[in-house]
């Protein structure tokens, strides 16, 4: 019918034709251990025309680790859906893992291993510029830098950092900095007494409270919270849980509150202790230390919340509910006082405990008793960054992360680059970081790609989530475990004998052999092959029955200081696109195409400002303005955003890519360029210290968003969404 | 007949729980992806010729501090009484008796655009342009689904590829069509299940179940448009 739109007339035709089409369509089909390729009449007995073949997997947009089954006609996949039975997901999945395949057959992507200048390499070529690297260089002058996925990668270079003597590879990510996820676990070890990022069963509470988490759009693991939440508001006949929602700007989660408290940044931790003191006296019992330091109507007016909104949260709290939860996250671990934030949003569960409130608290049991490699915080970052200045660093392998693009400038990683002599990066695409490496040798994108993930978080029992090929490579990329087990073998010696693995698939397989001898696990298999069969049909392991129990803290002391600030007028909020994520998807077409939940907006960057601040600064919406902050400064566009405190603007973080391809590069602004490399008491990035004054250029820049339509005629008229915005348009009108 | 299901006849219809939904739009990157839907850059989504099925619709209230957000996933509501069906001169909107469906024929389909002139919920798109997908972005699409190219009107099928195979495969197997067992790509993905869909003959059905809720309401039923997508309106607790 057209020419780029495939019918099934199109796909019997490019069966026959040769090149790229071929190697997908007549594949020897993804389970077999290397890519064969067969004549058209002699496809794989499960490949019938017209039929489709499902393949489960894991995703990899994210390090939730969520269950997927993908489906495949004739070599193509075609759909991805959740994996039903899978522990974390349940069957769902989020925009971003139903975009995957915009991943995997993004016509960006790096079709082949480079040198610098673009220059074509052949695999060897790369295998023995690995392999010379290894050899070459002094352990301690060798660092690997790693994304937060996959885990049988991270492990596995582990093993061969320890082979060599050289430091263990850093797992980190914009994601990652958003997250706070060091912050997060050391408050947990502090209070639950176990160092893991703890999870908060949402599903059975009947009331959250929570402090900036936003966990239904990229925390953590929003598919699993995201179905939590469903089942909390009508999962049970007659209860029906309620949220709380305490941050300075309304998240698509604080959105879903029934109460939004916009406390003034930096004082959520206060807020948590007053409404703990709160909670303490409605129960009539003295409260503990830190709560019983503070006073609630202080507390009210430094946060500028309403004493009485603290005062219902509590009641409700220990009249009407069962089970609380407090969930520290977001944006609120991002002060410098954020450390703080964290111990006292986790000690008041703890007090809910004391209060005798049933405790919604639990954590993901480590797969095979073995927690994955923890992500690096941004302090070890920063002494790498110091590293690689100082010319410690001869070799640095970059996989899974865009550290150029993803880190602010203010930590100066891009300059930190030109000081390392040899850097080798296997990202998928030429994204930003690629332009600074030596050799450029991309691995497969996640649906092409054997391998494994640990469920860290979001599943009540341990889980194994197994990565498979659902289809045959599409160019001409080799797996990055696949290359470094290449290059071990070329060196040889003691490293090939303490690393003494074929390939990929023989580590997997040795890795996962122990699951066998488990008797609690969804399936038994009586030899290795039949258990590797499973491993992958099921698309991974986990056991029959949820073992996770709910665990009961300890109120712990909190320190009190106040957050500290940049200069500037306005707080700055930045966060992860609820669709982009940290801007490694921002190259998916349709990822760009879905309008955010909150503004609608789709194709561009947008600051969020309060309606009542625009009118000060005489803004509208559509105006670009200049955002200027100590580190940096970007350039975007105004959207009057009601659900945001007057002194405190935001802006995603996704867009404003100078590479990575046709739909990502030179679009938007990357607000990471604002913010400074300071860091709070547990090391993680203090992201959200930055304040920045707001400039009017004067130029204009219509957004794209879905809720301009009045019609399939819409001719782009804005219609009013605001009251503010609906007496501006009256009184131009009057004009 | 339709399917073997036993029933007299099938009646599709959609049940959406406002209170689950939580605005995350992962029904509309999943609706796109199932049904080849074109993405038309930014300069056309900003003159509003984005071709998204189905859009959330979020609702601004209230002043500051005391916002608040209401989501509604609307996309074609499958009208029993379809207000695009009559205008159309070629016969290109219909409905259909086996599914009791609105369908578009594309191949009949001359674009005179009147069909998304009545349409009050906003549902229908038009393709302004050949929109391309360039190779090898084009491998993943759906070949249950035709690819529209410039002057159609296109719209929500409720996946009624889905629907079609789900059928035919129940029939094969002699048995009835399972509730659950056909869902549209929107209802697969909702990571809240706020989407359920199911067969209204069935009296045991899920959405049969759930549209006895007194949350349940129509949207535009003053229209007298008879949709087949009920809404559960969403709750508040009042601090």
């Amino acid at each position: 019918m057209t020419r780029e739109g495939l019918t099934r007339r199109d796909v019997l035709k490019l069966a026959g034709v040769g090149g790229v089409a071929a190697a997908v369509l007549s594949g020897c089909g993804p389970l077999a251990k290397h890519v064969r390729r067969h004549p058209y009449h002699d496809m794989p007995e499960y490949a019938l025309p017209g039929k489709s073949v499902y393949f489960a997997t894991t995703c990899r947009e994210c390090p939730a680790g969520c269950g997927l089954v993908v489906r495949t006609v004739e070599g193509r996949a075609i759909k991805i859906e959740g994996n039903p039975n899978h522990p974390v997901n349940r069957g769902a999945t989020c925009a971003r893992g139903q975009a995957a395949l915009e991943g995997l057959y993004n016509p960006d992507r790096t079709r082949g291993p480079k040198q610098r200048g673009g220059r074509e390499i052949s695999w060897d070529q790369a295998v023995d510029a690995v392999a010379a690297a290894l050899q070459e260089t002094p352990p301690e002058g060798i660092a690997f830098l790693l994304g937060l996925a996959p885990d049988h990668l991270a492990e596995l270079v582990y093993e061969i950092t320890q082979a060599l003597g050289a430091p263990p590879p850093l797992r980190f990510g914009g994601l990652a900095m958003m997250e706070a996820r060091e912050t997060l676990t050391q408050a947990a070890e502090a209070v639950f007494g176990q160092k893991a990022l703890p999870t908060f069963d949402i599903a059975r509470a009947d009331l959250v409270i929570s402090f900036g988490a936003n966990f239904m759009e990229t925390w953590l693991s929003p598919v699993a919270y995201a179905k939590a939440y469903g089942a909390m508001r009508q999962g049970h006949p007659g209860r029906r849980g309620v949220l709380v929602q305490v941050e300075p700007r309304m998240s698509m989660t604080a959105s879903n509150a029934d109460l939004w408290l916009p406390a003034k940044p930096g004082t959520e931790g206060l807020v948590a202790l007053a409404l703990g003191r709160l909670m303490a006296e409605v129960a009539g019992v003295e409260a503990p230390a830190p709560f019983a330091d503070v006073d609630p109507a202080q507390v009210a007016e430094q946060a500028e919340v309403p004493l009485a909104k603290l005062e219902k949260v509590a009641r409700y709290a220990v009249e009407k509910s069962e089970s609380v939860v407090a969930i520290p996250g977001g944006v609120v671990l991002g002060y410098d006082n954020g450390a703080d934030i964290a111990r006292a949003v986790l000690a008041l569960n703890a007090l809910m405990g004391d209060l005798g409130k049933a405790s919604r608290v639990f954590f993901t049991p480590p797969a095979g008793g073995q927690a994955p490699l923890p992500p690096a915080s941004f302090q070890d970052v920063r002494s790498l960054v110091d590293r690689m200045k100082a010319g410690k660093v001869q070799v640095l392998f970059i996989h899974g992360v865009n550290p150029v693009y993803e880190l602010p400038e203010a930590l100066g990683f891009a300059d930190a680059l030109l000081k390392v002599p040899l850097v080798i990066s296997f990202s998928s695409f030429d994204d930003e970081t690629a332009r600074y490496v030596t050799y450029h040798l991309p691995d497969h994108t996640f649906l092409e790609s054997w391998g494994y993930q640990r469920v860290q978080v979001g599943a009540d029992r341990e889980v194994l989530s197994a990565f498979q090929p659902v289809v045959v490579p599409v160019f001409d990329t080799r797996a990055t475990a696949d290359v470094l087990l290449a290059a071990v073998q070329k060196v040889g010696g003691a490293l090939a004998e303490a690393v003494p693995y074929k390939n990929e698939v023989e580590f997997i397989q040795k890795k996962v052999a122990d699951f066998r001898g488990r008797n609690d696990g969804i399936y038994q298999a009586s030899n290795p092959k039949l258990f590797w069969a499973f491993f992958l049909q099921h698309g991974g392991w986990w056991t029959k029955e949820a073992t996770a129990e709910p665990v009961q803290g300890k109120v712990v002391k909190v320190g009190t200081d106040k957050a500290r600030f940049s200069q500037g007028d306005l707080h700055l909020v930045v966060y992860p696109h609820p669709l982009l994520g940290d801007g490694s998807q921002a190259n998916y077409p349709w990822l760009q195409e879905t309008p955010d939940p909150m503004t609608t907006v789709m194709w561009n960057t947008w600051v969020e400002i309060n309606p009542m601040t625009a009118a000060k600064l005489g803004l509208e919406n559509d105006d670009v303005v200049r955002i200027v902050s100590p580190y940096g400064a970007i350039e975007a566009v105004v959207y009057l955003y009601p659900g945001i405190r007057p002194d405190t603007i935001a802006v995603p973080m996704g867009q404003g890519h100078t590479a990575l391809g046709r739909w990502a590069k030179d679009r938007g602004a990357n607000p990471v360029a604002l913010l400074g490399a300071g860091t709070n008491a547990a090391g993680d990035a203090a992201f959200a210290g930055v304040r920045v004054r707001v400039y009017k250029t004067g130029r204009r820049h219509q957004l794209a968003r879905k809720e301009n339509v009045v019609g399939v005629y819409g001719d782009g008229r804005r219609i009013p969404v605001t009251k503010h915005e609906a007496e501006a348009a009256t009184s131009k009108h009057q004009e | 007949m339709a399917g073997g299901n036993g029933h007299e006849h099938t009646k599709w219809v959609m049940v959406i729980d406002l209170d689950k939904c939580n605005g995350c739009n992962a029904c509309v990157t999943a609706c796109a992806m199932e049904n080849n839907v074109a993405f038309t850059g930014e300069e056309e989504n900003a003159y509003g010729r984005g071709m998204h099925w189905l859009r959330v619709i979020r609702y601004w209230e209230g002043e500051w501090p005391n916002v608040r957000v209401r989501y509604m996933p609307m996309m074609c509501q499958q009208c029993s009484n379809a207000p695009c069906e009559p205008v159309c001169p070629v016969f290109a909107t219909l409905h259909s008796e086996a599914e009791e469906l609105n369908i578009q024929v594309y191949n009949r389909c001359i674009g005179t655009r009147y069909c998304a002139n009545n349409c009050p919920y906003i549902a229908r798109t038009f393709n302004w342009f050949d929109y391309e997908w360039p190779e090898p972005l084009n491998f993943h699409l759906n070949p249950d689904v035709t690819v529209r190219r410039r002057g159609i009107m296109e719209k929500c099928t409720f996946c009624i590829q889905r629907i079609n195979q789900g059928e035919e495969q129940a029939a094969a197997e002699g048995r009835e069509v399972r509730d659950g067992e056909i869902q549209p790509a929107c209802a697969q993905a909702c990571p809240t299940e706020a989407i359920v869909f199911g067969n209204w003959q069935d009296p045991n059905s899920k959405v049969r179940q759930l549209a006895q809720s007194q949350r349940g309401f129509k949207y535009l039923h003053e229209l007298g448009t008879e949709p087949k997508v009920i809404y559960l309106a969403s709750e508040k607790h009042d601090f």
